[in-house]
């Protein structure tokens, strides 16, 4: 068998609005080119086996986890991380200020992959229950909160009236 | 950088795609990447190229013909066989087999193809394929080829593909008039592994089965079909003890199943028999596909 070799290939991809263009190898991932490259650090790199979520994207519109896909398939394509949710002035949209105000957060770890799939979610028009909002989050894991109020963040992003957790403070605007 | 040293490639057209294939020793197939990606990181396979067909519109079209076959292209993801109404209506089974695929992200990404050329013991599509009857066309140096699915399916995680061959598309036939379709799993948590799964045929002519296919997966040697099982259905009317005959059947099938993280061997063996008697409960029912 010939002896492998490993190739530069230069690739151009939209990156959150913007046009990036690198020389990557033919075996880097795509989650690595976007952190260490790029410096994008919205998708994370949890179990690096497909499991996990942590490092979900959306890739020409569609959901995907970037540890399973080669930077160099990304060229001529598009693609956002969770630093593409918040409004340009940086302020958190809906589904953020939900997960803020129902702590749909603890270390923080899975939260951007969480984000990114409750909002495919939430913009695919299928109807929100608990119910789909579980399975729709099933390709994220939470070492940390136990799920209840990421559902219930998703939830109320989704208009449904949802309980505050427990010792949640008004906020109240004076 | 953690994947070994290798070649990336992109063919234009599926010519160029088996061109490569048969004259780059060590070049593989990268379809959704859902799996090879994942083998690539642990070592488990040392390709010298991979030839990316996820972007080949050839073979990601999904077509049914006069005669209501389905013919998918092996490249053609979860989220799509979900999404389409030629599949949700053609091979209802096909399609919500792809729905509760794994996840979002995954749905989005793996092909029917890699899910069938892999043959992981575990995977969703084998048994169903091999149940629905499918041919697989399989394009090559010395041309295309049609291999029914008894045939394509050889053992554990082995196909019948040769080297440098391809897999274009999937051909589903109708199914005939009055045959119906089950299929039931146990799986690790809901869209998940597999620890046993059951798929079940029967072929329904005036009340009498007429004929059936039984294939069991997540057992070595996936997708397996139980002929004993399948020859005692044949001649029962269709209301019968179906479940009777095919539960005394399935103790004198030789199956040989493996033990891992989530159950025993022999739990396993248990279990695709207690799915086979579920899903045949479910054809008496009436339950859809
Ligand atoms: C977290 C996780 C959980 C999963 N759980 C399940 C599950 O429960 N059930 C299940 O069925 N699957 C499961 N999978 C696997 C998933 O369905 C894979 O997508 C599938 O097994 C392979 O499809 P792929 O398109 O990704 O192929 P790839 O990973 O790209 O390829 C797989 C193999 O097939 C070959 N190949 C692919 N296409 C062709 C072709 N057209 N012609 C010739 N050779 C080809 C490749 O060379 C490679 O050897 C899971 C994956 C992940 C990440
Ligand atoms: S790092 Fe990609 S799924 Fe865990
Ligand atoms: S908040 Fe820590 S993993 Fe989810």
């Amino acid at each position: 068998m010939t002896q492998p070799q490993d190739e530069m290939l230069p690739i151009s991809v939209t990156v959150d609005g913007r046009l990036e263009t690198g020389q990557v190898s033919s075996r880097t991932l795509l989650v690595h080119w976007l952190r260490d490259d790029l410096d994008k650090r919205g998708p994370k790199i949890g179990c690096d086996t497909g499991n996990c979520g942590a490092c979900t994207i959306r890739w020409d519109g569609l959901l995907v986890k970037s540890c399973m896909v080669l930077a160099a398939q990304a060229d001529d394509t598009r693609v956002e991380t969770a630093a593409s949710l918040a409004h340009d002035d940086g302020s958190l949209n809906d589904l953020q200020a939900c997960f803020k105000e129902h702590h749909g957060l603890q270390c923080g770890y899975c939260t951007s992959g969480m984000l990114m799939t409750a909002t495919d979610l939430l913009e695919s028009g299928e109807e929100i229950t608990e119910h789909s909002v579980r399975r729709g989050l099933k390709g994220n894991i939470c070492r940390c909160t136990g799920y209840e109020n990421i559902v219930r963040a998703v939830r109320a992003a989704a208009g449904h009236d949802v309980e505050k957790p427990h010792g949640a403070a008004e906020e109240v605007a004076s | 950088m953690i994947l070994p040293p290798l070649r990336y490639l992109r063919p234009g057209s599926v010519g160029d795609a088996v061109h490569w294939l048969t004259h780059i020793d060590g070049a593989i197939v990268l379809a959704g990447g859902q799996t090879l990606v994942n083998a690539l990181k642990l070592d488990l396979v040392a390709p010298t190229a991979l030839v990316d067909i996820h972007r080949l519109d050839e073979l990601r079209s999904i077509a049914v013909s006069p005669d209501r076959t389905l013919t998918i292209g092996a490249a053609t993801t979860y989220a799509a066989l979900a999404a389409s109404t030629d599949v949700r209506l053609t091979a209802p089974s096909v399609a919500s087999m792809a729905a509760g695929l794994v996840d979002r992200q995954v749905r989005n990404r793996g092909t029917i193809g890699g899910n069938v050329c892999l043959n992981d013991p575990t995977n969703n599509f084998p048994p169903l394929l091999v149940a629905l009857g499918a041919r697989f066309t399989v394009l090559g140096p010395e041309g295309t080829r049609t291999i029914d699915a008894d045939d394509f399916f050889v053992g554990t995680m082995t196909t019948a593909l040769g080297n440098g061959e391809l897999l274009v598309s999937i051909e589903i036939p109708p199914l005939p008039r009055g045959a119906r379709l089950v299929h039931r799993h146990l799986q690790v948590g809901a869209d998940s592994w597999a620890m046993a799964r059951a798929v079940v045929r029967i072929d329904d002519d005036n009340g009498v089965v007429v004929a059936s296919r039984v294939v069991v997966g997540a057992v070595l040697g996936s997708p397996q079909r139980l002929r004993l099982v399948e020859r005692a259905l044949v001649g029962l009317p269709t209301g019968g003890d179906l479940d009777g005959a095919a539960a005394e059947a399935f103790d004198r099938e030789s199956i040989e199943t493996v033990g891992d993280v989530h159950c025993s061997a022999d739990y396993r063996r248990q279990m695709s028999k207690v799915q086979l008697r579920r899903a045949l409960r479910d054809l008496a029912k009436g339950t859809p596909s």
